[in-house]
């Protein structure tokens, strides 16, 4: 019987609980508990090392195509007000906006990823957002059509550029993510500030 | 001009209005035969050099407080003649020739 051997344990060893549980299974069910909850944790450092630190991720459409750029060089997101036109600049520069005292350079960045897609009008700013990155000391605004959330990811979820991306436009991006059931080019500030 | 602050001469190009330093202005034309078009010649200050535009519409006084560094995403990519500066005032906002 098996009971019956489990209290005979307990007698030799003169630990009897009323509880029917010893203080030996006691104190070996604690050591199991904390080696459970150690097993755990480091079982959450070593996916963290392998996956690397989260990246939070600014994600925005123009169109239906989806885009991501890191957060840490986002400075903010505002809705565009009055941008003056520059002459001689180039196609993809909207103007020059006043934020909140400063100079803010607006790009279109449909222009920068479709370069060859340029069309006579400038883009239309209402109801649009202009995503503000700064980068290795430069900044500007990027006129994008709708801006949709904030996803935080581990860095292991950033891919390679996926190969049916134009060349001349794949050194745009740092790479793909999936985020919210879709793949999203994740952009390289560096290279779209950047002329 | 007063201390800390420059006065301008401000153009309509078509596209963009431009400010120039009104002390480097050496006259304005009206173009002969093109309504609305002016031709502004500059040079008392630096090299002789003309701006064809479609209107001059006067001059403004920017104090140093309106005046803000070109950003260098724009410097870069802007071909020909270079701003100098960017003027911000409650009015609007010319680039600095």
């Amino acid at each position: 019987m098996r009971n019956g051997a489990a209290n005979t344990v307990f007698e030799v060893i003169g630990m009897v609980s009323t509880s029917g549980i010893s203080p030996l299974d006691e104190a070996r069910g604690e050591l199991l508990r904390e080696a459970s909850i150690d097993a755990e944790a480091s079982g959450r450092e070593k996916a963290q090392e392998e996956s690397g630190p989260a990246r939070s991720l600014l994600v925005f459409f123009l169109g239906s195509e989806g885009f991501a750029v890191d957060l840490v060089h986002v400075r903010k997101v505002l809705r565009p007000s009055r941008i003056a036109c520059v002459s001689g600049a180039a196609p993809e520069v909207l103007g020059l906006m006043n934020c909140q005292g400063e100079v803010l350079c607006v790009l279109d960045l449909r222009r920068i990823l479709s370069p060859g897609k340029e069309t006579a009008q400038p883009a239309a700013t209402e109801g649009k957002f202009i995503v503000v990155v700064q980068h290795g000391g430069k900044e500007a605004g990027f006129l994008v059509d709708e801006v949709r959330d904030v996803a935080e990811l581990p860095a292991s979820s950033v891919h390679p550029v996926l190969d049916s991306i134009d060349p001349s436009r794949a050194s745009l991006f740092e790479g793909t993510v999936a985020c919210g059931g879709r793949f999203v080019g994740l952009l390289s500030p560096s290279a779209c500030l950047n002329p | 001009m007063r201390s800390g602050s420059v006065d301008l001469l401000v153009v309509d190009d078509g596209a963009a209005l431009r400010g120039y330093d009104c002390r480097d202005v050496v006259r304005v034309e009206e173009v002969a035969g093109e309504p609305g078009g002016y031709l502004v010649r500059l040079g008392r200050l630096g090299s002789p050099r003309e701006v064809a535009c479609r209107e001059v519409l006067g001059s403004v006084a920017l104090s140093a407080r309106e005046i803000r560094p070109v950003p260098e995403v724009l410097r870069e990519r802007i071909t020909g003649e270079k701003p100098w500066a960017v003027g911000l005032t409650g009015q609007g906002m010319y680039l600095l020739y």
